[in-house]
């Protein structure tokens, strides 16, 4: 049996308070530290100051698939990616920190971030089991989420060619590609 | 400009550029892998410079820093003057993903 490591135990605290600031449900804490259930539920109240949400994590992989989510996910996958080519981390310090460079990425550019860290994290998990992959768009040359065997010589990304009626409907503050404005029907 | 100028403000920028280089690695150094777009051994190296090698590497007559995109469709991307603002950020979320893509560059 292994012993338990105090240090171990102090680093997974710690770990799971950034992910509870991240906004991060408590599913994703159980699965990332060896924390009983009792005391990430202790400890979700005191970093979050309220009761984490109940019910089932989000599991579908279709939401990725969507213009908008798409375009969000590449660029967390990408950055993702690229520190796990470079630094040498645990993996959930990977996801952590990507996490944070995507928000300041997004926020940047006066964007309101659309992947949560519970997806985040999810979308990570579905690349590492194969349910999701990432193809290169044969316009651009960018990196892309996508269904595994996207036939990759005809794939063009969301941004290449992006739907007609993109990012309109409910989603305020998000990117809005207004077609009468392309069209230069509206002044802008 | 005359040369004399050119010279300073090269160091200048040399400076600025290695100081925040540092700043950045000794904040988060894995971060700072991304937002520097050096390797690990490099990141190391410029981590570790003290303030008297800095003004030593700064002077020169060539920049330390470059473009970090050789690359005509990410600065097609991040010039798209005259577009719809709507336009202009997707074309900047366009931009980061392909820039983020690049890990041979820090390779």
């Amino acid at each position: 049996m292994r012993a338990k490591s105090i240090l171990t135990e102090a680093r997974q605290i710690e770990t799971a308070v950034e992910l509870i600031h991240l906004g991060a449900r408590l599913q994703v804490l159980e699965s990332e530290t060896d924390l009983s259930y009792e005391r990430l539920l202790r400890l979700y109240k005191e970093v979050a100051g309220k009761s984490p949400s109940k019910g089932q994590l989000p599991f579908s992989t279709d939401w990725f698939m969507t213009w908008q989510p798409n375009i969000h996910a590449s660029l967390f996958l990408n950055i993702h990616e690229y520190l796990n080519k470079v630094a040498e981390l645990e993996e959930i310090d990977t996801v952590i920190k990507a996490y944070k460079l995507y928000l300041e990425q997004v926020s940047a550019q006066g964007l309101e971030p659309q992947l949560s860290v519970t997806r985040a994290w999810r979308l990570v998990k579905f690349i590492d089991n194969g349910m999701l992959t990432m193809t290169a768009c044969s316009k651009c040359g960018g990196h892309f989420v996508t269904h595994p065997h996207e036939i990759a010589r005809h794939y063009v990304c969301g941004l290449c060619n992006p739907p007609a009626r993109a990012g309109k409907g409910r989603n305020a503050g998000a990117i809005r590609v207004s077609d009468k404005i392309e069209a230069g029907l509206v002044p802008h | 400009m005359n040369a004399d100028q050119i010279l300073a403000e090269i160091r200048e920028a040399n400076l600025s550029y290695l100081m925040l280089s540092q700043t950045l690695i000794r904040a988060d150094r894995d971060q700072a892998l991304f937002r520097l777009g050096v390797s690990e051994e490099t990141a190391n190296l410029i981590g570790a410079l003290t303030p008297a090698q800095m003004m030593k590497i700064a002077a020169g007559n060539t920049l330390l820093c470059r473009m970090r995109s050789d690359d005509d469709v990410v600065w097609g991307l991040l010039t798209s003057h005259g577009k719809s603002s709507a336009n202009d950020s997707v074309s900047r979320l366009h931009a980061s993903i392909l820039m983020a893509g690049r890990h041979q560059e820090a390779a």
